[in-house]
Order: structure tokens, then sequence, then C-alpha cells
């Protein structure tokens, strides 16, 4: 050994653990987001992530959330890096290594191990998240969309993001060796944080901003947009969920300074309350974004039951089995058709009813928007033609649905779902009713809504007031419904199937549309602009996926054609294959997140041993016996890797059931969302067992790792 | 040897303002063994550190051999604590991923001279030091006093003008206190070394010529052992401290 580079290299071997603890997180942060951009950015999952839409957006806050965590978690582990190298680096300095010496040596050392963990990290991350999308598609869906393509864009925000960890390592490295008091160098790694006193206020104060920050979170953009006429940018909203972290962070510093357990435990926590005061700030740090980690995994983990059994109970509830409705100008299935078919297949249909709705145009609020620098702005103006909806006759709707339905002239009654939770999907309050063929306008009064789920946008007219506006209405301004049972529904499979695939066959270009697409909203804006957007030239401009009768089994076609048939059986057998890209999306942003907070805490837990060393030997000096080392040990595990569960799994919970109880109009929860509320908390018990175990195995690490490797 | 003119050292806590060194004077002579005693608080350490120019001075003169200290640059100072000074600590500061022979040499390699020469005065040192037994061991396997050996050889691989030792008896016993003293003296006898030692211990400052004694920042009294035994020396150093303490 006879250069200096000899003895950095002699260290770092003798040191390997310091290097592997930096390099692995550098690694496992860079795989993750690696990972997760690689999925987020993929054009298999942008095609069904709408753009604007919300489940994007849910993507994007959980990838924020994510990036945020794993820069805290670098930054932590590079001072923890540089902490254990300060008194090395002290000591060069003391016995006259100039600050080049060390500058030449860490270049070199954070250089290659920088490199190699973000390098690794990136070129692993698409592997990474392909073998899991692999195990998704051959152990529980697999479908045609879901074969998984990679955007290159996507790897540049982990290049992005190794650039911030090689920075901040190269500045960090830099501030380690530039201080000018080598005495306060050689002494870095015995220092504690100065501490400051907590308040004993800071718990409950904290609970009430997390409180205080949900709510607002939630209820602002809804203030901004119904009473400023304010789409505010999506920064300004998050901005009110502030109070939501600085009470969390609150919260987390009076649990780790100042504890919960009052007088009676002072003396009984005081060792593992003191060990922790002194690292208060980061651990404090760790355990909040361990929270926000386990929040977001358990907002991604739930969007699958809550999706699942929202759908499968409505489904299950339709008082009609096989339900389609199609443009009257369409060469369609005939009743004989249909039942020759239900013969082919042994299907026993039990009713028939059928009806012919009509397309009429509709009053209501325009939303004119105005983008500004502030955002987008709106203001109101009422139309009398506005859009359209399917109208029915109230004796037509009495016949299809068993109801009892009295409409007196010159009324009309919306159609909502069964639980009234999706009035965005309804006509809304008509009051002026337009034949847009004819001309001819009727004014009506709207009455008490009805419920019927599998009409859901229709509205329905006194049949004399129906008969009148709808003279001299052409094919294409009209519906037919056609709705039936059959004696088995779950063995009608195969005849839905092929049904509905005739259906499609028998449908013409001019209705293989987008849902929302309206033919009185186009008149009108083509009138204005030229174009419209739901056209299907002009769908992939506005972000919309295109609907083609090749791919009937595609999810966008299931989902968004405006034809789609309400199959209970093929609803409820296919779901899953439908939804597959949604729910194994958020399925893999969930395992990425708990993933995350389990490295993340099991990383602290074992520096515990790291930085405490001293500690724990004086503590055995003084006589402690093996059960008191065990106790302060598990008193600091517990805190670190339970209340961040704890507190994670209750503040997520709560904001779920906010969302729930205020998605609808009137607030409340619905009887579908409870049952989906049930099913997620199942889902944290299993989670919560999970990491019960995990929690245990750290604990018996860190054990072994501070108080069995010393024991003498 | 090491002159250190009206040197003044403060530190600012908050937005209070503690001076440490208050105009602190002082010689030491090639060959002598002086050590600087006093109460806490007194600048014993700040003064050493100061000389060891770790830590910047707010004004005043260090002059070693003929050199002022604070007109060097960093490079310059460098050169000065790895050639002409030598550092004893009281916890050692030994690199523990280092064996007894590496972290003696440790100097040496980062003045750029190791070599078969830095080698056999490496073996030399362990020799003189008794440490040749675990010149292989790394610091986690030996005793205190054979750790602060270790330092004292390390602190004279490179044949400094000065060697700056801080509370060097600090963290011993009384057996490892004795060997580490009698390594100083070695260090003196065989190797002409000079010794610079800032200690509480009125044992260990009783081998010293010469005993200087700080309170509240200032030199407060100088006591030579001349041709004294140390015994008595020791006793005067102890009736000082008493003084002191009645004032």
């Amino acid at each position: 050994m006879k250069h200096f580079s000899d003895v950095y290299r002699h260290l770092r071997r003798k040191n390997w653990r310091q290097y592997a603890l930096l390099a692995g997180c550098a690694f496992f942060s860079v795989l993750l987001i690696t990972a997760y951009a690689c999925m987020m950015r993929s054009p298999t999952i942008l095609t069904v992530l709408p753009e604007g839409g919300d489940s994007r957006k849910q993507v994007m806050m959980v990838f924020v959330l994510a990036v945020l965590g794993c820069a805290v978690f670098t930054i932590y582990a590079s001072g923890l890096f540089f902490r254990q190298k300060s008194r090395e680096i002290g000591t060069f300095l003391a016995l006259g290594a100039t600050r080049g010496q060390l500058k030449a040596e860490l270049i070199k050392e954070l250089a290659a191990l920088s490199l190699a963990s973000c390098g690794a990290g990136i070129l692993l991350g698409a592997p990474l998240s392909w073998l899991i999308w692999q195990i998704f598609r051959s152990m529980i869906v697999d479908t045609e969309e879901m074969v998984l393509r990679f955007d290159p864009q996507a790897f540049l925000i982990p290049l992005f993001f190794s650039g911030f960890i090689i920075l901040m390592l190269f500045f960090m490295g830099s501030r380690s060796i530039r201080r000018t008091n080598i005495i306060d160098i050689v002494q870095e790694s015995h220092k504690s944080e100065p501490i400051r006193a907590v308040p004993r206020w800071y718990g409950p104060v904290g609970i009430l901003l997390i409180l205080l920050g949900l709510v607002l979170g939630y209820a602002m953009p809804g203030v901004f947009i119904e009473h400023l006429q304010w789409y505010p940018p999506d920064g300004l909203t998050a901005v009110f969920y502030l109070p939501a972290l600085i009470g969390l962070y609150q919260l987390l510093l009076h649990t780790v300074v100042n504890g919960w357990g009052g007088k009676k435990r002072k003396y009984k926590d005081l060792i593992s309350t003191s060990m922790m005061k002194f690292q208060g700030r980061q651990t404090v740090r760790n355990m909040l974004v361990m929270t926000v980690l386990l929040a977001g995994a358990y907002f991604a983990s739930f969007f699958t039951p809550m999706m699942l059994s929202s759908s499968g109970q409505s489904t299950a509830n339709r008082p009609i089995d096989f339900l389609y409705h199609y443009r009257t100008d369409q060469n369609m299935l005939t009743k004989p058709d249909v039942q020759q078919l239900a013969e082919e297949y042994q299907v026993e249909i039990t009713s028939w009813a059928e009806a012919t709705g009509s397309i009429l145009g509709i009053d209501g609020i325009a939303h004119l928007e105005t983008e500004s620098a502030v955002g987008v702005t709106y203001t109101e103006e009422y139309r009398a033609l506005l859009a359209s909806a399917t109208m029915l006759s109230a004796s037509d709707f009495n016949a299809i649905t068993g109801s009892n339905l009295h409409l007196a002239p010159g009324t009309g009654a919306n159609i909502l779902d069964d639980e009234g939770a999706t009035p965005w999907l309804s006509a809304g309050d008509v009051t002026h009713i337009t034949n847009t063929v004819t001309g001819q306008e009727i004014d009506i009064d709207p009455v008490d809504p009805v419920h019927y789920s599998q009409l859901i946008g229709c509205f329905i007219l006194n049949d004399e007031d129906y008969a009148r506006i709808t003279q001299g209405l052409t094919p294409e301004w009209q519906e037919h419904y056609v709705l039936f049972n059959v004696a088995d529904v779950e063995a009608s499979f195969p005849f839905a199937k092929a049904l509905f695939y005739d259906i499609v066959d028998h449908s013409g270009p001019e209705v293989e549309v987008f849902s929302n697409w309206d033919p009185v909203e186009r008149e009108l804006e083509i009138e204005e602009k030229g174009s419209y957007f739901l056209d299907p030239e002009n769908l992939e401009e506005h972000g919309f996926s295109s609907i083609n009768y090749d791919e009937p089994d595609s999810s966008e076609f299931r989902l968004d054609w405006k034809y789609m048939p309400q199959f209970k059986i093929l609803d409820q057998t296919e779901t899953v294959k439908t939804m597959a890209v949604f729910l194994m999306l958020f399925i893999f942003i969930a395992i990425v997140c708990f993933a995350a907070f389990v490295v993340i805490s099991f990383t602290r837990c074992m520096t515990i041993g790291l930085t405490n060393a001293r500690v724990y030997d004086d503590l055995r000096h003084l006589g402690a016996p093996r059960s008191y080392l065990y106790r302060s040990v598990k008193g600091q595990v517990s805190r670190v890797f339970l209340v961040p569960t704890l507190v994670g799994t209750l503040l997520i919970y709560a904001f779920y059931t906010l969302i729930m109880y205020f998605n609808g109009d009137p607030a409340g929860i619905t009887p579908s969302e409870g049952t989906g509320m049930l099913v997620c908390l199942s889902v944290i018990a299993v989670v919560s067992v999970i990491l019960f175990l995990v929690y245990r195995v750290t604990l018996k690490k860190v054990y072994k790792a501070t108080i069995d490797q010393k024991a003498p | 040897m090491l002159t250190v003119h009206d040197l003044h050292k403060s530190y600012q806590v908050g937005k209070t303002t503690y001076e440490v060194l208050k105009g602190i004077s002082l010689e030491v002579g090639k060959g002598e063994f002086v050590a600087v005693m006093g109460p806490s608080g007194s600048g014993k350490t700040t003064l050493l550190n100061c000389i060891s120019c770790y830590i910047p001075a707010d004004s005043g003169q260090i002059t070693l051999g003929g050199r002022q200290l604070a007109k060097l640059d960093e490079t310059a100072l460098a050169a000065v604590r790895n050639k002409q000074l030598g550092f004893v600590f009281q916890d050692f500061l030994l690199l523990d991923g280092l064996n007894v022979h590496q972290n003696i040499l440790l100097p040496a390699i980062i003045g750029g001279t190791a070599g078969p020469a830095a080698e056999q005065r490496a073996n030399q040192l362990c020799q003189v030091f008794g440490i040749s037994a675990i010149r292989d061991k790394y610091p986690a396997e030996i005793s205190g006093g054979e750790k602060q050996r270790t330092a004292v050889a390390r602190a004279l691989i490179n044949n400094p003008l000065l060697i700056l030792a801080d509370e060097p008896t600090g963290n011993l016993d009384s057996k490892s206190s004795r060997a580490v003293i009698s390594a100083f003296e070695q260090a003196k006898a065989a190797l002409e070394a000079t010794i610079f030692m800032v200690t509480h211990d009125s044992f260990a400052a009783s081998f010293c010529d010469r005993v200087i004694i700080l309170r509240d920042g200032i030199v407060w009294r100088v006591l030579e052992k001349g041709a004294k035994e140390r015994t008595a020396f020791q006793d005067e150093l102890l009736d000082s401290i008493r003084e002191m303490g009645r004032e």
C-alpha cells in the first residue's frame, strides 16, 4: 500500500457495507422510478387512460409521491454515508492530506458508485416492469391489449432522477471536505441533531391539520369550479392538501420526540425516545415518506376492489338480462333472428319487450370556457338547444320496465341510476325540447326523476307530448330498445357473446361512434367551429381512443361504444378482461409503492443499529440486561415501522371514505360503495398482516445487528 | 521551533460571542517536552487546534520552524500538517479499516513518501514503542494503550518538527497512560522529538520539561521542571492548581 488511492481502495473494501447501503438505496430508487415511468408512459397504458382523466391524474399523483419519497430516501442514505465517512475524511485532513487529494478519490468512487447503481436501476427497471406485467398476464388475465409496449421517452424520467442523485452525491461529497474546521469534520459522525422542544400540542393540532387538509384539498376544486367558475391548475389545487402534510409532519414529530404514552411511560420509553429525539428530523422525514408511500400504495390498491365490487353489484342487480339498442336506420337483427340464435345455443327466452325512443334536442346550461393565465374560467349561458337525449313515452317506459309511471301533460322525468349516484350521466333537468328535423318545440316541467340504471341517460315524456313532438322524425333520430330475459342466465354466456358479435356485425359505420357522441352537439359544433371533436376522425387528436368494429373485445370498444349492449352474463364474466389494463396498472403501482415502503422502513430500521452502536455499548456497560436492550430496540423499530403504517392506513381510508361520501349527489355512501369499502377493509387486513410479518423480521434483524452481534 | 504570539480566538454561539483565547503568547524550543494544563474552558484544546491549523485563529501569529502558518495557503498547510507536525488525539483517530502497521504508515502514504525507507521506519517505531507483535492487528482488536502508542508512532513516521498531543492519556488507565508517556520520553530521547501536549493529568505533565498553565484564555503561570525530581515537580504542579482554584 504505497499510494493514497491504495488506502482509499483498501478502506472501501473494509467498509463495503456503507457503500452497499448507499448504492443499494440509489439503485432501488432508480429501479422503482424506471419501472413506474416505463409503465406510466407505456402506449399500452396511455391508450386506455384518457388524457386529462381522473385515472391518469391518480397515476401521476402517486408517481410524484414515489419520486419525492425516493428523493428523500436517497438524500437520507447519502447523509448517512457521508456522516459515517466524515471521521475518515477528517483523519486524512488532520494527517496532512490535501483537499485536492481527497476530492480526486471521492470523485472517482462517487462517480463509479452513482453511475453503476443508477445505470443498473435504469437497465433493470424496464425488464422488472415487463416481468411483473407478464406475471399478471399469466396469472390473472391476458388480452391482446395487455401486450406491454415501451416508449423510449419514458427513460428520460429516470435519467433526470439519476442526474439528481449524482449531483446530490457530488454536492454532499464536496461539502463534506470543504469545511475549514477539521475538528468538526472528525466529530461529525458523533454529532446529534440540535434538538428543539416539540410542544405537546403538536400531536392533536397535527391531527386537526390533517383532517383540514384532506377536506380542503378535496373540496376546494369543487368550490372553485362551482362558485368562482374557474378550473384552477392542478398544481394550485394540490396546495390545499398542504395543511395535511404539515399536520402529518407535526403528528410524526410529536410521536417521535414526545411519544403518546404520557407520564406513566416516561421512564419506560426514556432510552428509545431519547435516541430518536436526537435524530428526530431525519427520522421524521423518513417516516413522512413512508406514510405518504403507504397511503399511495393503498390508494392504488383500492381501485381494483372498488371498481369490481361496484360494477359487479350494479351488474348483478340488473332486472333485465339482455338489453340492447340501436338506431332505427340500422339493418339490425330482428326478433326471429335473436330467437333463432337462442335456439342454436339452447337458451330459453322467457320475456321479450321492445320500445322505440326518439333522439330530441334538449335545452341546458352551456359552459363557455376561456383560457387565461390563471387557468380555464367559464361562464354559463342558457341554450334552448344544447344537446340531445333519447326520449321514451311514459307508456313505452312502463311497458318495457314493468313500472307504473304517470306523467301529466307538459311534464317530463329524467332517468337516474338505481342509487342516484351518477346524475352527470343522465339527461338532466330538461325544460325545453326540440324536434331537430321539423323544428317543432315544446316546454315541459321536470318532475321527480325515476330510477332505472339500464336506461340512464333517457328521458320520459307524457304520451301525448311524445306523440306530438316526435312527429316527422326520420329513422336516424330514433333508437329502438330490445329487452329480454332468459331462463338460465348463467348458461347463456356463449349466446350472449354470439349475439354481441352479431349486433356489431349488423351496425353500420355511421354508428361506429364514441359513447358521448351527440348528433345535436355535433351539428351545433360543426356550425360554430367547422368540426366536431367526437367524430371518429378527431378522436385521437383529442386524446380519446378510436372505436373500431374490428376490435369488439378491446377495452375501448366495450367501455366507449355508444351502442354497447348490456348483457348481464357478458359483463359479469368479462369485466376483469375489459378493465384488465386499468386493474393491472393500479395493482402494479400498489406493488411498487408497497415494495418501496418495505425497503425504506427496513433500511431506516437497520440504520438504528449503525447510528446507535455507541449508546448500546454504553447501556451494556451500565449493566442493562438483554431484555432491556431488546425493549429499547423494539421501541424504536416499532415507532419507525408501525406509526407510518397506522397513520398511512387510517389516513387513506378516511380520505377514501370522504371521497365516496361526497362524490354523489346527494352526498352519502351508496350500497355498492359500502360493499367496495368493506372489500378495501379486507385488503387492508391482508396487507397489514404482511406488513406485520415484515416488521417482525426487521425487528429480529435489527436486534441481531445491534445486540446479538455485540453481546460479550 | 514554535512561537505563538498574541493569539485570539472566539466562538459564536447564537448571538453570544465567547472569547476563548485572549492573547496567548508562548515559545517551544527544539527537543522540548511541553505540557499545557488548565481547567475546563481555559482554552487548552482551542490553542492546540489553532496551532494545528484545524481551526482558524481570529488574530495573532503562529510560527513553526520560522514560517508563519497564517500566511500559508490550503496546500501548504496540508504539507505542514503532514511533514512538520505529528498528531496524537485523545480518541486516537486510528482508521478502523487499516491495521496497526498501515495506520502508522498513513502520513507517509498521504505525503507520497511511502516506500522501503518508510516501511523500515515504521518497523523501527513499532519496536521502539513495543507494538511489533500487534502490527497486523486492527484497532478493534487492540487495547487503548496500544492504540495510543500506535498513534504516537504514526505521529512520528514523517520525522515532524513538532508532535501535538491532545489529552493523549485521557481515555487510558494508569498503566496504559504510563506506557504512552514512556513512548513520548523515548521519542524525545531516541528521535529528538519536540512534544507539545495538552493534558488534565498532573502525573503526565510531571514528565515534561515545562508546564504552561492556562486560565480563562490567558497564560496564568509557567512552571519549569529544571533539575527537580518528577514527584517534586508534580507536587509543585498540584500546588499551583490548588492555588488557582482558591483565587
